[in-house]
C-alpha cells in the first residue's frame, strides 16, 4: 500500500471492574470469572487511528497481547473499522510486567514491517501504569507524545496537543512516532458493523478470519523468550492487602429542610472546632 | 558507611519553578536513605535554574546533579531522556533507587529510562519503604533468594480496593513514580549543606525530533489542586457543564481554593482533565474538601483521603461517599450549594488580615 499511513493501534482486553461479576469479596478480580472488555482507554486510541485513516487513507492494524479469548477485542476492533487484528499469544507471556510486555509488543510491531504511527490508550483500567506505551517507543527508538488530546497530520508530520499541568502544549513530530491518546481526544463512535460477532461465529467464517484476524506467538514475531513473560520481568507483586477503612463516622444532616440542614452543619463545624474561619475570603 | 548506592530523585521544575512533587519526593527519599544508610541525590534538568539546586539541598538532598543547558528550556521526552541517561551512566556508582513524580513529565520520562536500563518501574506509588523479600519463585528459578534492602513500592491496585507491594531487587536501579500529594516533604532548612555538580550533556540530532510549537499555561487560571486549602468538587450530579458555575461560586467564598471534579464529569466534557481528582487525576490534601454530586467511587476516594475535612452533598442517602466523609448533607445540590455559600460567610466572618 503506497497511499496513506500504516497505523498500528495497541489494545488490551481487561476485566470489567464496573461489573460485580468476577470480583472476589476481598476486592481482587477473579480473571476467569470476570466479564471481559476492551480497555476503555484503548477505544479512544482506536478511534483516533480510524480518524487518521479516514482523513489520509492507509490501514489500521490492531495488535493485542493476551490469552486466546483476547481475540474477541480484535474482532471488535475490526467491527469498529480496523483492517486487521493480530493477537500475540504465548504461554511464556504469563505474568509479564510492563517492561517485558513492552518488549514483546515492540517485537509484534516490528513483525508488521513499515509502520508510520503507533497509537496506544493512555493506560489500562487493570494495570493502569501508563508505562507500556513509552517503553515500546524506547524499544522502537521512536519519538513519543503522551496525553494526546488533539491530533493533526500536516505535511507528513504529526501535530499533537498534549495535556500538561496547568495547560497544554502543541508539539510536532516527524513520523514514525508513538502517541498515547487521552480520552479527551475524541468522542467515541459506534461500531461500523452492527452486532457483535462472537469469536466462534467468526471462526465459522474461516475465510474472513484468515484475512482479518491473525494469531502469532513469540517465535513468529522473533522475540527472545528470556526477555518476555515472568522471566523477562524485573518486578513482581510481593504482597497485596486490603485498603484500610477511613473516616467511617460521617455526621449526617438529612432533615427535610435544606436551610436547617446547612445551618446545623455550620453550628456543628464550629462546635467541632474545624477552624473554617481561616479558610474564608 | 553503607556499601549500597544512593537514592536519587529526579526533581520536576517548570520554567525555573521547583514543583511541589520534587519536595515530596525528597521527603520520601530521605526516609529511604536513612533506612539504607546512604545519601539522597537529586537530578534537576532545565535552563536558567537559578537557586533550584541550592533549594534541593535545603529540602533534603545531600548531592545535586544539575544539567542546565538551553536545549532543556522546555521539557521534551528525548532531550530529557538523553540528559538523564548520560548523568546516570556517568556516575561512578549508579543509584540503588530512582524516584520520579507521577506527573505528565515523570510518567512520560520514567518509563523510557526504565526501558533503556531494562529495569523495573512501579507506577503511581502512594507509599515507599525499604524491606526484605524472599522469592521462592517456583515459576522462575533464576530469581530465587532472599533479598535485603529492597524498595517496597506500594501502590493501590485492583480498582483501588487493595494495596500492592511491588518488588524488583534483581535489577538496579529500582525505580518508582509517586503520586503528587502522597509523600510528605521534610521542610526547608537553609542551614543544610551539600554538594552541587554541574554536568554537561552532549545531545544528538535525533534528540530533537519532537519540537515544541507552543505552550499554553494559564497561570491565572491554572488549577492548583495540590496547593489549594479548600477544594470544591463537582461530579456527575451537576448534570451539565453549567453546573460547574455553582461549584465555582461556592469556591469563591474561600481563600486559596480550587475547583475539582470527578472523572465522570471530566469524561462528559464539562470541565478539563486538569481538574480531575482521584486515581487517574490528582491526589489532594486540602483542609476542606467539598464534594457536590459525587458518589464516592473508590477511584475518587483514593485521591481525597488525605483531606482534613470532607463535606459531601448528595441526594442519595446511601451514596458511598457518606461512608468516609466527615459531614454529609442529604439533598439536592442545586438548592444546597447556594445555601452553603451564604451560610459559610454568615457563620464564619473572615479573619481579617493585618
Ligand atoms: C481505572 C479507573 C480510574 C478511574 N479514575 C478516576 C479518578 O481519577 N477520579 C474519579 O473521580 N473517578 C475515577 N474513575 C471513575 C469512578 O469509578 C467513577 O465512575 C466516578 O468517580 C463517578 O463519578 P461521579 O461520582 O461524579 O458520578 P456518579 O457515580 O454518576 O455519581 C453522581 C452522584 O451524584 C448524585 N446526584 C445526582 N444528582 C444530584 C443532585 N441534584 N444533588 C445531589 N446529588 C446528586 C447521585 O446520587 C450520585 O451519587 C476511575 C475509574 C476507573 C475504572
Amino acid at each position: 500500500m503506497s497511499d496513506g499511513y500504516r497505523i498500528v493501534v495497541l489494545i488490551k482486553q481487561v476485566p470489567d471492574t464496573s461489573s460485580k461479576a468476577g470480583v472476589n469479596p476481598d476486592g481482587t478480580i477473579d480473571r476467569a470469572r470476570a466479564k471481559r472488555m476492551l480497555n476503555t482507554f484503548d477505544k479512544y486510541a482506536l478511534q483516533k487511528a480510524l480518524e487518521v485513516k479516514a482523513a489520509h487513507g492507509g490501514e489500521v492494524l490492531a495488535i493485542s497481547m493476551g490469552p486466546p479469548p483476547a481475540l474477541e477485542i480484535l474482532v471488535e476492533a475490526c467491527e469498529y473499522g480496523a483492517d486487521k487484528g493480530y493477537l500475540l499469544t504465548d504461554r511464556r507471556l504469563a505474568a509479564s510486567d510492563t517492561l517485558s510486555t513492552a518488549y514483546a509488543l515492540h517485537k509484534a510491531v516490528q513483525y508488521l514491517g513499515r509502520v508510520d504511527l503507533v497509537f496506544t490508550g493512555l493506560q489500562t483500567t487493570d494495570g493502569d501504569t501508563a508505562q507500556t506505551g513509552p517503553q515500546i517507543a524506547e524499544r522502537l527508538d521512536l519519538p513519543q507524545i503522551t496525553y494526546c488530546e488533539r491530533l493533526e497530520i500536516v505535511d507528513g508530520k504529526a501535530r499533537v496537543r498534549r495535556v500538561v499541568e496547568g495547560g497544554y502544549q502543541w508539539l510536532e513530530t516527524p513520523l514514525p512516532a508513538l502517541i498515547t491518546v487521552a480520552n479527551s481526544a475524541t468522542k467515541l463512535q459506534h461500531k461500523r458493523f452492527g452486532g457483535v460477532y462472537a469469536v466462534k461465529e467468526l471462526q465459522r467464517h474461516k475465510e474472513r478470519m484468515d484475512q482479518t484476524v491473525f494469531i502469532v506467538d513469540l517465535d513468529k514475531v522473533g522475540a527472545d523468550s528470556n526477555k518476555a513473560g515472568l522471566v523477562g520481568s524485573p518486578t513482581v507483586v510481593g504482597k497485596t492487602w486490603k485498603m484500610g477503612e477511613i473516616g467511617g463516622s460521617c455526621v449526617m444532616f438529612l432533615g427535610d429542610s435544606p436551610k436547617h440542614n446547612v445551618e446545623h452543619l455550620m453550628a456543628r463545624l464550629k462546635e467541632d472546632n474545624r477552624h473554617i474561619e481561616e479558610l474564608i475570603q | 558507611m553503607s556499601n549500597l548506592a544512593d537514592v536519587l530523585v529526579i526533581a520536576d521544575q517548570l520554567q525555573g519553578d521547583l514543583q511541589p512533587i520534587a519536595l515530596e519526593l525528597l521527603g520520601a527519599a530521605r526516609g529511604l536513605a536513612e533506612k539504607l544508610g546512604v545519601k539522597v541525590q537529586a537530578l534537576v534538568m532545565g535552563h536558567e535554574l537559578g537557586d533550584i539546586p541550592q533549594r534541593l539541598i535545603w529540602n533534603g538532598a545531600d548531592e545535586v546533579f544539575v544539567v542546565d543547558q538551553p536545549e532543556l528550556k522546555e521539557y521534551t521526552t528525548l532531550t530529557y531522556r538523553r540528559a538523564t541517561i548520560s548523568v546516570l551512566e556517568g556516575m561512578s556508582r549508579p543509584p540503588h533507587i530512582v524516584l520520579c513524580g507521577a506527573t505528565t513529565i515523570g510518567r512520560d520520562l520514567a518509563p523510557r529510562i526504565a526501558a533503556y536500563f531494562e529495569t523495573g518501574l512501579t507506577a503511581d506509588c502512594t507509599e515507599l519503604d525499604i524491606g526484605e523479600y524472599e522469592h521462592k519463585g517456583k515459576a522462575d528459578p533464576s530469581k530465587v533468594g532472599t533479598f535485603h534492602n529492597c524498595l517496597y513500592a506500594i501502590r493501590p491496585s485492583f480498582g483501588e480496593s487493595l494495596k500492592a507491594r511491588i518488588i524488583g531487587p534483581w535489577k538496579n536501579p529500582q525505580m518508582a513514580t509517586a503520586r503528587t500529594g502522597a509523600m510528605v516533604p521534610c521542610g526547608e532548612d537553609t542551614t543544610r549543606t551539600g554538594k552541587i555538580t554541574v554536568i554537561p550533556v552532549k545531545f544528538e540530532d535525533s534528540d530533537f525530533r519532537v519540537k515544541v510549537i507552543e505552550t499554553v499555561r494559564d497561570v491565572s487560571k491554572a488549577v492548583d489542586l495540590t496547593g489549594a486549602r479548600v477544594i470544591v468538587s463537582g461530579g456527575f450530579g451537576l448534570a451539565s457543564a453549567e453546573g460547574f458555575r455553582l461549584v465555582e461560586d461556592l469556591a469563591s467564598v474561600f481563600k486559596k481554593s480550587a475547583v475539582g471534579a470527578s472523572r465522570k464529569a471530566v469524561d462528559a466534557g464539562w470541565i478539563p482533565y486538569a481538574h480531575q481528582v482521584g486515581q487517574t487525576g490528582k491526589t489532594v490534601r486540602p483542609a476542606l474538601y467539598i464534594a457536590l454530586g459525587i458518589s464516592g467511587a473508590i477511584q475518587h476516594r483514593v485521591g481525597i483521603t488525605h483531606s482534613d475535612v470532607i463535606l459531601a452533598v448528595n441526594k442519595d442517602e446511601s451514596a458511598p461517599i457518606f461512608q468516609f466523609a466527615n459531614y454529609g448533607i442529604v439533598g439536592d445540590l442545586f438548592e444546597i450549594a447556594p445555601l452553603l455559600k451564604e451560610n459559610f460567610k454568615k457563620a464564619f466572618p473572615a479573619s481579617k488580615e493585618v
